[in-house]
C-alpha cells in the first residue's frame, strides 16, 4: 500500500519534470533554430551562438530595466538590433573567412564569442541580472500539476515563431532563397540569387531568433556573463540530434534536450543536466552521424 | 630544406638561451615568474596541439581534459599514497594515453571530423567537469590541497616557482622536439596529407585511423604530463582544471599561430597570452573585462589579416606560401 503511494508520487513528479522540460525544449529548439539557419546555408561554424542569446538577455534586460518594457514584449526592440548586428558580424568578419579553412572560421567566432563575453561582463558587471516580474507571472494548476504560466507562454511563442519561420522559408522569395543557397549555392546563383545577399540574410535572421528566445528566457531567468558557451553547445546538440535541413525534427530533438535536461535534475543530480546532454550528443554522432530526422544527402 | 631546418634550430636556440636567463631578471619577484609559467605552459599546450590540430587537421577542443586527467591522477597518488609526483607525472600522463585511446578508437572509427569532431571534444571536458565534481573520493567541490614539504625535491614541492619555470621550460623543448620529430618523420608526412584531404589521403594508402591515433597519444601524454606538474605549480586540484573555454582557447592559439607551422603555436602564445596576462595584471584590478576585450579585438585582428598564421610574418618572404583552396562542401 505504501509503496504503491509511492510510485504514483514518482508518477506525479516525473510528469511535472517532463512537463517543464518540454516546455523549456520549445525554446531550446527556437535558439537551435538560429544556429540551424546559419550553419545550414553557409556551413559556417558559429561558435559564438550562445553569446548572441546572452546579448539579447542582456538587451531585453536593458530594455526592460531602463523604459520598463515588460521582458515579453522586449523582442520587438532587441530583434531589429540583433538583425543588424548579424549583418554587421557577416560582412565584417564571416564574409571575409568564407574562402578560407574552417578552423579560421571558427577561430573568429571564438574571438566574437570572447569578444561578448568580455564586453558584457565590463558593461553589466559580472552579477547575475534579472528584471522584474512579466505581466505573464503566476501558475495554472490542473491536477496536482503547476505550470509556471511564464514558461507556457514562452513555449507557445517559441512554437508560433518557429511555425512562422517555416513558413517563410518554403513560401516567400527570399525563404526560397535561403533554401536554394544551402542546396547548392552555384546553383542557386546561376537562378539569379545573389548568395551573398542570401548569406546575409540568413545571418542577420539566425541572429535576432536569438533576441526573441532572450527575450523570452528573461521572463524566468537570470542572466550572467558565463552563460554563452552552456546555450552554444545546447543548440550544437539540438542540432546533431536533428540533422540539417528538418525544422520538425529540430523541435522534437529540442523537446527531447529539454525533457531528458528536466529529468536529470529531478530524478539524478541537479549538477548532471549537462552531462546528460552531451552524453545523448556523444552517443548520437557515433552511431547516427546525420542526426535522427536529418535528410539523405 | 637542410638550410631551413637550421634556421629554424637557430631560433629555437636564442629563444632558449632567452628563455634561461628569464628568472634572473624577474627572479626577484615571484609573482611575475609565475605569469611568465603559465605563459608557458600555454606554449606546451598549444605546441602539443599542433601533433593532433595543426599536423592531422582534427580541431581538437580537449586540452584541458587530459590536462586535469594528469593533474588529477598525479595528485591523488601523492596525497592518498605519499607517491612522489616525478613518478606520478609519468603516470599521469599515460592516464590521459588511455583516455585518449579510449575516445579516440570509437571517434575515428564513426568517421567523426570537421565540427563534431571539435564539438565532441568540447563536450567531453564538460562531461569530465561534471564527473569529477560529482566523484567525491577523487574530486568532489572543494579544492584538494597537496601536502607541503618545504623544499622537498624528491616530492616536487619547491618553495619558489622557479624550478617549476625550468620545469616547464623543459616540458616545452620535448614538445617542440617531438613535433619537429614528427613533422619531418613519415608519420608527419602522413598527417599532412590527412590533414588535407582525408579521403584523398586514405585512396593513397595511409591509414587514417591509426595516423590519428598515433598523434592523439603523443598530444594527450605530452599534456598529462604538464597536467602533474600544473597542479603542482598551485598546490591543488580541482574539477574546475576541466576547464571548456581555455581547451578552446588553446586550439586557437595553434590556429593564431600557424596550423603545422612547429615554433608558430609558442609563437602566439607568447604574443597573445603575453598581452593578456600583460593586460590583466596591469588593468584587471581596476576595469574587469577589459583586459578580454582588448585581448579578443587583438585575437579578431590576427585571425582576419594573418589567417595563414602569425608564424608567416616571419618566414621567407621570397617564398609565397602554396595557396591553399578548401572547398567549403568538404568539411563536414
Amino acid at each position: 500500500m505504501e509503496q504503491g503511494k509511492e510510485i504514483s508520487l514518482n508518477m506525479e513528479i516525473m510528469i511535472q519534470s517532463l512537463f517543464d522540460g518540454a516546455l523549456m525544449g520549445c525554446i531550446y529548439a527556437l535558439i537551435a533554430l538560429g544556429l540551424s539557419l546559419i550553419f545550414g546555408v553557409m556551413n559556417v561554424v558559429n561558435f559564438a551562438h550562445g553569446n548572441f542569446v546572452m546579448l539579447s538577455m542582456y538587451f531585453s534586460f536593458w530594455a526592460g530595466s531602463i523604459w520598463g518594457v515588460d521582458a515579453v514584449l522586449t523582442p520587438f526592440i532587441t530583434f531589429p538590433i540583433l538583425f543588424i548586428f548579424g549583418m554587421l558580424v557577416y560582412y565584417g568578419m564571416i564574409d571575409r573567412t568564407l574562402k578560407e579553412h574552417y578552423t579560421i572560421q571558427i577561430a573568429v567566432t571564438v574571438g566574437l564569442m570572447t569578444f561578448l563575453g568580455a564586453i558584457t561582463q565590463l558593461a553589466w558587471k559580472a552579477q547575475p541580472r534579472a528584471l522584474p516580474y512579466s505581466f505573464i507571472q503566476g501558475n495554472i494548476q490542473f491536477g496536482g500539476y503547476t505550470i509556471a504560466l511564464s514558461r507556457l507562454t514562452s513555449a507557445i511563442i517559441s512554437l508560433i515563431v518557429i511555425v512562422s519561420i517555416a513558413f517563410f522559408l518554403s513560401k516567400t522569395w527570399p525563404g526560397r532563397a535561403i533554401r536554394a543557397t544551402s542546396d547548392d549555392s552555384d546553383a542557386a546563383s546561376l537562378m539569379g540569387v545573389d548568395f551573398r545577399k542570401t548569406y546575409a540574410l540568413a545571418f542577420g535572421l539566425g541572429s535576432s531568433l536569438t533576441a526573441i528566445s532572450g527575450g523570452l528566457l528573461m521572463t524566468f531567468q537570470q542572466v550572467e556573463p558565463t552563460m554563452g558557451l552552456r546555450f552554444g553547445l545546447l543548440s550544437w546538440c539540438i542540432l546533431a540530434l536533428a540533422g540539417l535541413g528538418s525544422i520538425s525534427g529540430l523541435l522534437i530533438s529540442g523537446l527531447i534536450i529539454g525533457i531528458g535536461e528536466s529529468l536529470a535534475m529531478t530524478f539524478w543530480d541537479p549538477r548532471a543536466r549537462s552531462l546528460v546532454i552531451y552524453l545523448i550528443f556523444i552517443l548520437v554522432l557515433w552511431l547516427r552521424p546525420k542526426g535522427l530526422f536529418g535528410r539523405k544527402e | 630544406m637542410k638550410r631551413k631546418r637550421s634556421h629554424n634550430l637557430n631560433n629555437l636556440l636564442l629563444f632558449l638561451v632567452i628563455a634561461l636567463f628569464v628568472p634572473l631578471i624577474f627572479g626577484s619577484n615571484q609573482y611575475n615568474i609565475l605569469l611568465i609559467t603559465t605563459v608557458l605552459i600555454y606554449g606546451v599546450m598549444a605546441t602539443s596541439w599542433n601533433i593532433i590540430g595543426g599536423l592531422a587537421g582534427q580541431l581538437d577542443l580537449a586540452s584541458f581534459a587530459y590536462l586535469g586527467l594528469g593533474a588529477f591522477t598525479s595528485s591523488t597518488l601523492f596525497i592518498r599514497f605519499n607517491l612522489t609526483p616525478w613518478i606520478g607525472m609519468i603516470l599521469g600522463g599515460l592516464v590521459a594515453v588511455a583516455f585518449a585511446l579510449f575516445i579516440g578508437f570509437p571517434l575515428f572509427r564513426f568517421r567523426i571530423r570537421g565540427v563534431w569532431y571539435a564539438l565532441t571534444t568540447t563536450a567531453l571536458v564538460e562531461v569530465l567537469k561534471v564527473v569529477f565534481n560529482m566523484w567525491e573520493e577523487v574530486g568532489g567541490p572543494v579544492e584538494r590541497y597537496l601536502p607541503y614539504f618545504s623544499g622537498s625535491i624528491k616530492y616536487m614541492r619547491f618553495g619558489s616557482y622557479i624550478p617549476y619555470y625550468y620545469l616547464i621550460l623543459g616540458m616545452l623543448v620535448i614538445a617542440l622536439l617531438v613535433n619537429s620529430r614528427i613533422a619531418h618523420s613519415k608519420l608527419g608526412f602522413y598527417l599532412k596529407a590527412l590533414g588535407e584531404d582525408e579521403t584523398a589521403a586514405e585512396v593513397l594508402g595511409v591509414n587514417a585511423r591509426a595516423c590519428k591515433l598515433r598523434a592523439l597519444v603523443y598530444y594527450a601524454f605530452l599534456i598529462g604530463v604538464t597536467g602533474a606538474i600544473y597542479s603542482n605549480i598551485y598546490g591543488y586540484v580541482h574539477p574546475s582544471f576541466f576547464n571548456g573555454p581555455e581547451s578552446i582557447k588553446v586550439a586557437i592559439l595553434g590556429i593564431v599561430g600557424g596550423r603545422g607551422i612547429t615554433y608558430g603555436p609558442l609563437l602566439a602564445a607568447l604574443l597573445l597570452v603575453g598581452a593578456q596576462e600583460f593586460l590583466r595584471a596591469s588593468l584587471g584590478g581596476e576595469v574587469s573585462g577589459l583586459y578580454l576585450v582588448i585581448y579578443s579585438v587583438i585575437l579578431i585582428l590576427v585571425v582576419l589579416f594573418k589567417p595563414r598564421g602569425i608564424a608567416t610574418f616571419f618566414q621567407d618572404r621570397n617564398k609565397k606560401p602554396a595557396k591553399q583552396e578548401v572547398k567549403k562542401k568538404n568539411v563536414v
